[in-house]
């Protein structure tokens, strides 16, 4: 942790993601800002929809430029701003710096190619190794995500594998030109519960080794609390409430975030049944003004629905930041807000 | 992107990954290592592309590729061994002999001129494999290309790309054939200019449909992430999963360019006499039908038996590798 307190690998700066519905650019992602230090990992937690997918691929710059732009904002990269680089030069970045791995490992592996190969292509492609050369080195990789019997499995097909040594294969792809910076969106949804344990525990190891920062999505707090050092809570397309995972367990202080971490089901607790949110996040073409979550929440006030609130830190903790008016009156760290 | 949970299946939990488990056996197949295998058979298997492999399943799956494909495959070695095994010269005129039916010293008989039947089938089946094939790798390379292209990159570029190729296809290729050769003149090499002119939106558009489903497919996005060309993307990750479908089509254009050729040849748009062609041998058999009516029966069933062994073979093939593409992994 020697470099954590030095500048972020990645800072995102009020990035902005729209996309056309409609016939109107609307805004997936409004007004993001988080920071990432190298050795860490941020999660990323919010329902479907709520813009952490998009979020991602922003800062791949794989955004689908028939109907979505990065609209606004800074993504920058060990120093370097991401938004307005060229092809060319994203593709340089792609899968050499920054990599992702996506959540359904079933087929984000090519059928018709071995494992092998599409291991070793990241290498020959990115570092211009040699053949052999990247199939040793590919070999290896495979061994590092614990394939078993990695040899012999080398020249198999993605079918001859079940999906969590997929989405180890993924990994290593991801993996195999030493990133500085991995984007694992939603990677253990589509798993079962051992092998998501499996995969979690492996991801954690790998981070640690190469030493990179991760930024894991999700909606499942339970692997958050599991993999994360930070946490960023989404909600319609904003972050709501940043914090450090523990700070954020034991404090949730964004009514969203509260009632997020009540609808867990827990073992240790009877309540006789589930709570849920009510009501439904808004539409990308009809956002209400002020809160967003307003609509949803307990605790609305006038002022809730009437102006936008501001991601604030809290009094006491300044690394933990909330936007909402009633549990993080800015008014009160006005002066602080900024250097926070 | 779903975010739905996925119902935890205890069940599955530990045959479906490598988890070894105290009563469970493991299951075998899948995550074990019950195939040993040398370095060396890694390297073979990694040489053998999947796609051939789908090939090589769906064969075996069809009793009529098999038919298909020897009969094609005896053809072409009649073909190709027609100087050694033909009785006579193809151009060889015998006036005393003319108008033939089937005898020893000639098995199909003898045309006008006195030639040999057989002998001429077999020269002219050289020339009618050599234009078909060569016009149909030229149509499947050009189509092939053009389709990627215009599925990949999608759009505008696709749409008019896409509206040439019908504007292509709208000419029958007889028309096609008469202009190329009214333009640049009758010739073996115009011949196949015009056949592979008729071949390539063909191409293009069997090309184009499984591009754009693959496309869209994760591991594609995968790529992209991983940051490589499209050009890269195009011709590693997507021709592998639609070259079964471009080379099934292949062979039913491949009977289509022999029947095209002659047509043509029928009609004296193609190669010159007194070359033998089959087309040009129905067209005097047609001229002497009343006087001897196997000069234009061996010819025609020639070309019958090549069409039929390539159509069965493509369909068999096409029937078999069918669900497998469209249904995806």
């Amino acid at each position: 942790m020697t470099t954590a307190t030095d500048a972020p690998i990645l800072a995102v700066e009020n990035l902005v993601t729209a996309f056309r519905t409609g016939g109107g650019w609307h805004p997936a992602v409004r007004d993001v800002s988080f920071a990432v230090q190298r050795n860490e990992t941020l999660a990323i937690v919010g329902e479907s929809g709520c813009g952490k997918s998009v979020t991602a691929l922003s800062i791949m710059g794989l955004v689908p430029p028939a109907n979505g732009r990065v609209a606004g904002g800074h993504i920058r990269f060990a120093g370097r701003d991401l938004v307005g680089l060229d092809e060319e030069e994203m593709r340089k970045i792609r899968g050499d710096r920054i990599s992702m791995i996506f959540q359904e490992p079933m087929t984000s592996l090519n059928p018709v190619l071995t494992i092998g190969f599409q291991i070793a292509e990241a290498l020959h492609y990115h570092r211009d190794m040699g053949r052999g050369e990247a199939n040793a080195a590919a070999l290896e990789l495979l061994d590092q995500v614990k394939i078993p019997s990695a040899r012999q499995r080398f020249a198999d097909y993605p079918h001859q594998f079940s999906g969590g040594m997929r989405q180890r294969v993924m990994i290593a792809m991801a993996l195999a030109c030493r990133p500085e910076l991995l984007l694992a969106d939603e990677p253990t949804t589509a798993l079962d519960v051992t092998i998501q344990a499996q995969v979690l525990s492996l991801l954690a190891e790998l981070k640690a080794a190469y030493g990179m920062a991760m930024i894991f999505i999700t909606h499942n707090l339970g692997v958050v609390a599991s993999i994360a050092d930070r946490v960023a809570v989404m909600y319609a397309g904003e972050i709501v409430e940043i914090a450090p995972v523990n700070e954020l367990f034991a404090r949730p202080t964004h009514p969203y975030t509260e009632l997020l971490l009540r609808s867990i089901p827990r073992v240790d607790r009877d309540t006789g049944g589930l709570s849920a949110i009510t009501g439904q996040v808004p539409a990308i073409g009809a956002m209400p003004s002020g809160c967003r979550f307003a609509a949803r929440c307990p605790l609305r006030e006038p002022i809730c629905t009437a102006r936008d609130p501001l991601l604030v830190p809290l009094a006491d903790a300044p690394d933990h930041r909330v936007r909402c008016w009633l549990r993080a009156p800015p008014s009160e760290m006005a002066s602080e807000a900024g250097h926070a | 992107m779903g975010e739905a949970g996925v119902p935890h299946e205890f069940g599955r939990a530990f045959t479906d990954d490598n988890v070894p488990h105290p009563t469970l056996p493991r299951k075998r197949g899948r995550d074990d290592d019950c195939t040993p295998m040398s370095a060396d058979s890694v390297v073979l298997r990694r040489g053998s592309s999947y796609a051939f492999q789908q090939l090589a399943r769906a064969f075996n799956a069809n009793a009529t590729s098999w038919i298909g494909l020897i009969a094609f495959l005896v053809i072409v070695a009649l073909a190709v061994l027609a100087p050694l095994i033909s009785p006579y010269d193809p151009l060889d005129q015998d006036i005393l002999a003319r108008l033939e039916g089937p005898s020893v010293a000639h098995w199909f008989g003898t045309d006008s001129y006195g030639r040999d039947i057989l002998s001429r089938l077999l020269w002219g089946a050289r020339l009618s494999l050599v234009i078909s094939t060569v016009s149909i790798l030229a149509a499947m390379l050009i189509g092939g290309v053009i389709g990627i292209l215009s599925g990949y990159v999608g759009g505008r570029f696709d749409m008019v790309v896409m509206q040439a190729m019908d504007v292509l296809l709208s000419f029958p290729s007889l028309i096609m054939g008469l202009m190329v050769v009214a333009m640049l003149g009758a010739s073996m090499g115009n011949l196949m200019i015009a056949i592979a002119l008729t071949a390539i939106a063909p191409f293009a558009r069997i090309a184009r449909a499984p591009t754009i489903l693959v496309k869209e497919r994760d591991y594609i996005e995968a790529c992209r992430a991983l940051g490589y060309s499209d050009l890269r993307i195009m011709t590693i990750h997507i021709l592998p999963n639609i070259v079964a479908e471009i080379l099934v089509m292949a062979s039913l254009w491949l009977a289509t360019a022999i029947r095209i050729e002659a047509s043509l040849s029928f009609i004296g748009l193609g190669v010159r006499p007194p070359t033998a062609t089959w087309g040009g041998m129905i067209r005097e058999g047609f001229e002497n039908i009343l006087d001897s009516a196997s000069l234009s029966i061996f010819p025609s069933l020639a070309i019958l038996l090549v069409v039929f062994s390539l159509n069965m073979l493509g369909d068999g093939l096409r029937d078999a590798i069918d669900p497998k593409l469209r249904g995806g992994e």
